[in-house]
């Protein structure tokens, strides 16, 4: 028998990937912001294409610094923030989160309970609403929990699929027992003037607040609080955390109960704020958008608030060339998917040096 | 005639431990060769030299008379020296002619598949397996991947091929069938190396043996003249004059296992009826051939897994072979485990984090809204210190960057520092260098004078030997034979063997 040669490389060389031990933190900066630019740069592109000349889009990013369009960056950050808190909160011990639209549609119909059913005095009702809809979005997400723990359902497939689940029962509440009578559109009626968040200057209500305060309670707890110090053995060693005594199931519940809870605060937001009322679209896009802020924070609270910020700026010019351009919103969501997809390729970047050998 | 395969004066050493020390090794065609000893002799680091896998760091090999050198598998392949390794290197989701085609690249796919495919046949036939070249790996048992292993070496045209542990997976049956396949294929002009620590195998299908113990090879003879007993001796080697110490004081019972049995995933029952007591102020090693339910053992003890029935009774805490976590504090018991970046260590953590995490629930290093960050670095310098843990930059630096040895000290200055009344140590000197390991026995010692009971979970007959007042031997998940200090090397090393 002659076995079969092996074969030479042909060609001048080949490529071939080195794992990088360590990179400084300045060069993985250089990197992330590189990739960041070179994202929006293919963005620019696409919309040149689509009939949006750069320059004119310089002036309509420079038109967001108007009162009008800040106020609405403003109000739109607030959920942008608080999703982002939520997906961050899971992701930093594992579990992927796709449920955030889900769990944001039940915050919003648990906050909306509390106005239909005309529970407590008026003076302490949105503080009701809004405790309402972090317990709606936190059971919402409890049930893949227990679904994982119990069963080892996948957690990715379970939580995008309950949101379209969440997403008829909306449907089904709007076009039933919730609809309203006067309008016989599938909405609900109006919440009372108490039941909004109310202003706090510049026609920005008090959504922003919630946030902030979401923020530095995230920050809290992650970085100084006991159940931080464990959520960081639980992602680094799982096996190790459970055999040195960390409470790895209980810490991991109260974590993705907490995000749950996040994303139903966002819901409520939305329901209690722009919309006034519960709405079939007010949790629309969310999943997408909280993942894309966490990762783009790499899961640091406080790092969610900017780029939450920044993310609302991106939604409002959005929403600006699609009335003047007649670009259609999914082109706001792909933009955010390109620079998704070149902020994950720069991370590729730090942990591999690729190199042409001869 | 020249060998085909020669080494000569090989040493290698790992993060300063040495696991070959001048080993000489010569097999010829048409032979099969055993290479036997204890775990941890140096034999796969041995033949992972030959196969290219290891540089060494002195010594030469030689293909057929001619000196070689070896800059990587791929180039000890085409010197034809093939290896199949204990645990398969097969990507499961392929064909078997496909994990072939990787392992021998050709210059087209679509007619080099058709080539191979050819090539397996042949071989497949003429070693009688019985495997086809398109079934997936992931569909197949253990002794039919084994197969798929051996043919993709053979496909590759090695001339030398080395097996090992071969029958360690395999049933008896199997065990039998793949020893004579090897046979014939020695006698059709192959030179097999076939690396065990089974007597039995050796005594019925080697032509020559060749035996190591601590890195270096003792002694090349005629398995068919020698008796099994002489052959135990030179694995194990003399007794060494234990070191002096007191007697213990026989205290009360503090851990009682009692019929412990678990079965792994896979169906294997890996702890059989494991039972064993251990006393206050002892030293219970536990010593058997690698893989007869060690690992599994420790796992139980320590908590990461829970065992199918039977009791861990512990003096003061009662039945925690089930117990959640509280009820294992209470128990005190300290986990040093084999694999330390497994069980006891976060690598991506700093040190002064993997010190805390263990007493964190107390609340000395803070409430639970508030961490106490200045307690844990204050107590993390003084245990670097007090347990000489060297390449500490600063205590906020993250654990993996420390070696191997140090890497077992920041490990036991934690499971220490709660005055443990129970310890249980898994291989606690894997890897390290001697004076690491001289430390490390020392802290055992210490924590024996203290009172504490120790399990010496341990592959590495020397350290049991030497640190042990009581000895049982594990084969086959259970514990079959107990010795007392002090025990003699011989009738242990026997009774390893003899349950096997």
């Amino acid at each position: 028998m002659t076995p079969p040669a092996p074969a030479t490389p042909r060609g001048f060389g080949r490529l071939t990937l080195d794992v990088r031990q360590n990179l400084p933190p300045w060069k993985q900066a250089v990197f992330v912001g590189s990739s960041l630019i070179l994202g929006l740069a293919i963005s620019v592109a696409i919309l040149a294409v689509a009939g949006i000349p750069p320059l004119t889009l310089v002036s309509e990013l420079a038109g967001v610094l108007t009162a009008e369009n800040l106020r609405g960056v403003l109000i739109q950050a607030a959920p942008l923030i608080l999703v982002g808190l939520g997906a961050s909160l899971a992701f930093r011990i594992g579990f992927w989160n796709l449920g955030i639209e889900g769990q944001m549609i039940f915050g919003g119909i648990f906050a909306a309970a509390i106005s239909i059913y005309d529970i407590g005095p008026p003076a302490t009702r949105l503080l009701l609403m809004g405790m309402a809809a972090a317990l709606g979005g936190g059971l919402w997400v409890l049930l893949v929990v227990f679904l994982k723990l119990r069963f080892r359902v996948n957690e990715i497939i379970a939580t995008l699929l309950l949101n379209y689940v969440a997403m008829y029962f909306l449907f089904h509440l709007l076009y039933g027992a919730w609809q309203d009578s006067k309008t016989a559109f599938p909405q609900s009626t109006p919440f009372r003037p108490f039941e909004r968040l109310a202003d706090i200057g510049y026609g920005v209500n008090s959504g922003l607040l919630i946030a902030l305060a979401g923020v530095l309670a995230a920050g809290w707890l992650i970085h100084l609080s006991r159940i931080g110090f464990y959520t960081r053995f639980i992602s680094a060693n799982p096996k190790m955390a459970k055999v040195v005594g960390v409470p790895v199931q209980a810490a991991t519940i109260w974590i993705i109960a907490i995000s749950g809870a996040c994303s139903g605060l966002a819901g409520f937001v939305n329901v209690a704020s722009q919309e006034g009322r519960l709405t079939q679209s007010f949790a629309n896009g969310y999943v997408f958008s909280g993942v894309l802020i966490a990762f783009l924070s790499r899961n640091d609270p406080i790092v969610v608030a900017i780029v939450g910020f920044l993310i609302a700026v991106l939604f409002i010019t959005g929403q600006t060339l699609q009335v003047f351009y007649q670009i259609p919103f999914t082109m706001v969501q792909m933009i955010e998917a390109i620079i998704v997809i070149a902020v994950a390729s720069s991370e590729f970047l730090i942990r591999h040096r690729i190199r042409w050998i001869r | 005639m020249n060998a085909a395969l020669q080494l000569a004066g090989i040493r290698k050493s790992f993060d300063g431990a040495l696991a070959l020390d001048g080993a000489s090794f010569e097999s010829r065609s048409g032979e099969v060769h055993a290479l036997l000893g204890e775990n941890g002799a140096g034999k796969s680091s041995l033949m992972n030299v030959a196969a290219g896998l290891y540089a060494p760091d002195a010594g030469s090999i030689s293909i057929n008379g001619a000196p070689i050198s070896l800059n990587g598998p791929a180039s000890a392949r085409s010197h034809g020296i093939g290896m199949v390794h204990q645990h398969f290197k097969l990507v499961r989701p392929f064909t078997v002619a496909e994990n072939v085609l990787l392992a021998n690249p050709q210059p087209h796919f679509a007619s080099g598949l058709r080539d191979i495919r050819d090539a397996i046949k042949k071989q497949v036939d003429a070693l009688k397996f019985s495997i086809d070249p398109n079934r997936r790996i992931d569909t197949m048992t253990v002794a039919e991947q084994q197969q798929a292993e051996i043919v993709k070496v053979l496909v590759g045209g090695a001339k030398i091929l080395i097996l090992d542990e071969p029958t360690a997976v395999l049933t008896d049956a199997e065990a039998i069938g793949l020893l004579e396949i090897v046979q014939r294929l020695a006698r059709s002009g192959t030179a097999v190396v076939l690396v065990t620590h089974k007597l039995q195998d050796v005594k019925r299908y080697a032509d020559v043996v060749t035996i190591m113990r601590g890195g270096k090879t003792v002694a090349t003879l005629d398995p068919r003249h020698s008796t099994a007993e002489e052959l135990t001796e030179l694995t194990v080697g003399q007794t060494s004059a234990l070191p002096e110490r007191t007697p213990h004081q026989g205290g009360e019972t503090r851990l009682n296992v009692g019929a412990l049995t678990y079965t792994r995933g896979d169906g294997r029952t890996m702890l059989n009826n494991t039972s064993f007591y251990v006393r206050a102020g002892e030293i219970y090693g536990i010593a058997g051939v690698s893989g007869n339910g060690q690992a599994e053992l420790a796992e139980a003890l320590i908590g990461a897994i829970e065992p199918s029935t039977g009791e861990i009774w512990v003096d003061g805490a009662g039945d925690i072979s089930h117990a959640g976590q509280a009820k294992r504090r209470e128990a005190a018991i300290a986990a040093i485990p084999a694999d330390r970046y497994a069980y006891a260590l976060a690598g991506s953590l700093p040190i002064q984090d993997n010190l805390a995490v263990a007493q964190i629930r107390s609340g000395r290093y803070g409430s639970i809204v508030r961490l106490d960050r200045a307690a844990m670095r204050r107590d993390a310098i003084a245990a670097v210190k007090e347990y000489d843990v060297q390449g500490v930059r600063s205590v906020k630096q993250k654990a993996s960057l420390l070696s191997g040895g140090n890497a077992q000290k920041l490990v036991i200055a934690r499971e220490f520092s709660r005055e443990p009344e129970v310890v249980v140590a898994h291989s606690p000197s894997r890897g390290l260098d001697a004076r690491a390991c001289a430390a490390v026995h020392q802290r055992l010692i210490a924590a024996r004078e203290r009172g504490a009971a120790i399990v010496l979970i341990s592959e590495d007959l020397d350290e049991i030997l030497s640190l042990s007042d009581r000895i049982g031997v594990m084969t086959r998940g259970a514990i079959v034979a107990e010795f007392e200090r002090p025990a003699d090397r011989q009738a242990i090393g026997r009774a390893m063997v003899d349950h096997a």
